[in-house]
């Protein structure tokens, strides 16, 4: 059967008169609606950065643990890791290392800590970014923890949880095609399909402005202070550039648009049904610091 | 012990103009002596995420220096040699955003990168820290790459064709496309190649402002007036199926697309307020295609 092809109109339709771009930019959900919804949890803690940004891992770790608490609606942090991952699981944590902004040690220490906190077994756990298709743990894995920094990128408008899965295809270029719009194939592929238990962007310090692929200025990042945690991608990536869309109008003090639309955040709803990609139908849990929470 | 450039020079897989030597010194930023190059095929390990912008427009290669002095972040010069002075207009206008500093043929400043065209060449400069020294020395070693470069180029004619601020045309809103990848960089139309885009077709997508609503305009250019129809065909048949023979529609956000064909050109309207809105612009691009109206 010839494939449909996704247009403008398409997504014209679905934000009811908004454009397109905007569609990350709607009302988040209020109240209980009969569509699917998805669960994103927001948590800022004004202390988690101390003097030049340094992160204070007491603090992050316990941030984790309420985000992911709220979210499986547990009275207990580690009952909530339990419900996510068993002691079994072999399990990859797919982080990031941009240098310019790498996903914080600390936050990769806090979700190991946890990991082998429920049993799974230290051998049975891995960190890794452009290495995970020559890792066993990842190309092992029966769970996958997706961390990394919340950022525009040149490429694909933003760089989140989405996106982060580009490693684990070789020919990565194929996927920049179509305004980035493949990426959500690859999280249909068995290397990762169904194995991803928990998404974290870092909004600790998001870069909400950029120029070029390697282009990085401290004058366009800020101390958000924030992590945004979900068990769906999908969901997470849309908070997370509704964020960045917020930032950058308040920052410039105009509506300007993300360098390219983030078209694969939509695409990855509708075409490869991965999650939520509509705002008004994502329950935001906001916890802790709320001063200029902006979303 | 040969240095990079050394290396380089006596490659003969990477070949750049040999005019082109950018300073090695510039208002006391010295260059640390090591030139970078990159052809097509090891670009992506340069800029993994965005190669294919310039592989779209015809990128031959790129030649990295850094200039460095003390107690200031280093600065970096990427010089890229496209295909034609064409093809370095389309990359700078790609992205274009900031204001003018009048270095090259046309060229922008912000948020500490300078980007500019010249010729064949596309370049950009950028230091690896901020502070209003960085920022001076970034001018500096862009004036001189500049001088550096010694022949200008044409931009593209097709630029001509657009109609200017009298009708509302936003300032830095042009963009020359060469593929319909970047155009969905720019503005979504459809995850598919439906206009049939290729490097044998050229277009410019512009903004303008009509009362307080953006709309734009998709000017294309094919080889010839048979491809231009097989694209309209195209276009029309999946974008706007619903006309019925028409040249318009008004979409659902409740603003009207504009479709024609005129010889080798595609003219598109998208999101004007009114029909008559979109026919002025229009009406005012056909006037400026070759022939007119």
């Amino acid at each position: 059967m010839k494939e449909k092809t996704i247009t403008r109109r398409d997504f014209l339709r679905v934000t009811a008169g908004t454009a397109m771009a905007a569609t990350l930019g709607s009302g988040i959900l209020g109240e209980a609606r009969a569509e699917p919804t998805a669960k994103v949890a927001l948590i800022r803690n004004a202390g988690v950065l101390g003097p030049q940004d340094k992160v204070q891992e007491e603090i992050l770790k316990s941030m984790l643990d309420e985000a992911v608490k709220s979210l499986l609606g547990t009275d207990k942090a580690m009952e909530a890791w339990k419900k996510l991952f068993k002691s079994s699981d072999i399990v990859g944590i797919k982080s990031n290392e941009w240098q310019k902004l790498p996903t914080p040690k600390e936050l990769e220490a806090a979700i190991k800590r946890r990991l082998l906190d429920v049993g799974v077994a230290e051998k049975n756990i891995d960190i890794d970014d452009r290495g995970v298709l020559n890792n066993p743990i990842f190309l092992n894995a029966t769970a996958l923890v997706n961390v990394r920094p919340l950022r525009t990128h040149h490429w694909a408008g933003v760089g989140t949880c989405l996106k982060n899965y580009i490693q684990f295809v070789p020919n990565r270029p194929d996927y920049h095609e179509e305004g980035c719009s493949p990426l959500g194939k690859i999280w249909t592929y068995p290397i990762v399909k169904g194995k991803t238990r928990l998404n974290i962007l870092s909004a600790l310090t998001p870069q909400f402005y950029g120029r070029g692929a390697n282009f990085f200025d401290k004058r366009y990042v800020w101390p958000y202070k924030g992590l945004i945690v979900g068990t769906d991608p999908v969901a997470v990536d849309a908070i997370g550039a509704h964020l960045l869309q917020v930032k950058r109008t308040g920052f410039f003090g105009e509506e300007r648009a993300l360098d390219v639309p983030p078209i694969h955040i939509m695409v990855a709803d509708k075409k490869y049904h991965l999650g939520v990609s509509d705002l008004s139908r994502i329950q935001l849990i906001k916890l802790g610091w709320m001063e200029e929470v902006l979303i | 012990m040969s240095t990079v450039a050394e290396i380089a020079r006596g490659e003969e897989k990477v070949k750049m103009s040999r005019e082109i030597f950018p300073p090695s010194e510039v208002g006391g930023w010295k260059w640390d002596g090591k030139e970078m190059r990159y052809n097509s095929k090891t670009l992506f390990s340069y800029i993994d995420g965005a190669a294919e912008l310039y592989l779209a427009y015809g990128f031959q290669n790129l030649a990295v220096r850094r200039f460095e002095k003390s107690n200031q972040p280093p600065i970096l010069l990427e010089l890229y040699e496209m295909a034609s002075s064409e093809d370095a207009y389309g990359v700078f206008s790609f992205e274009h955003q900031d204001e003018a500093v009048g270095i090259g043929q046309g060229s922008e400043f912000g948020g500490g990168l300078l980007r500019f065209w010249k010729g064949k060449y596309f370049v950009s400069i950028y230091a690896e820290g901020e502070g209003a020294e960085t920022e001076s020395g970034i001018l500096k070693v862009g004036r001189a790459a500049a001088n550096s470069i010694p022949a200008v180029g044409p931009e593209p004619k097709l630029v001509g064709f657009i109609p200017g601020k009298d009708l509302g045309l936003v300032d830095k809103s042009l963009r020359y496309l060469k593929s319909h990848v970047l155009l969905n960089q720019r503005f979504f139309i459809a995850h598919q190649n439906i206009l049939n885009l290729s490097r044998k077709t050229e277009a410019v997508l512009a903004q303008y402002l009509q009362g307080e609503q953006k709309t734009q305009l998709l000017l294309i250019r094919y080889p010839d007036s048979k491809e231009a129809a097989d694209a309209y065909r195209s276009f029309m048949k999946v974008y706007l199926p619903d006309v019925r023979g028409m040249d318009r529609a008004r979409t659902e956000d409740r603003k009207w697309t504009f479709a024609r064909q005129r010889n080798e050109f595609i003219l598109i309207v998208f999101g004007a307020p009114t029909e008559a809105d979109a026919e002025v612009l229009l009406k005012a691009t056909e006037e400026k295609l070759p022939g007119g109206r």
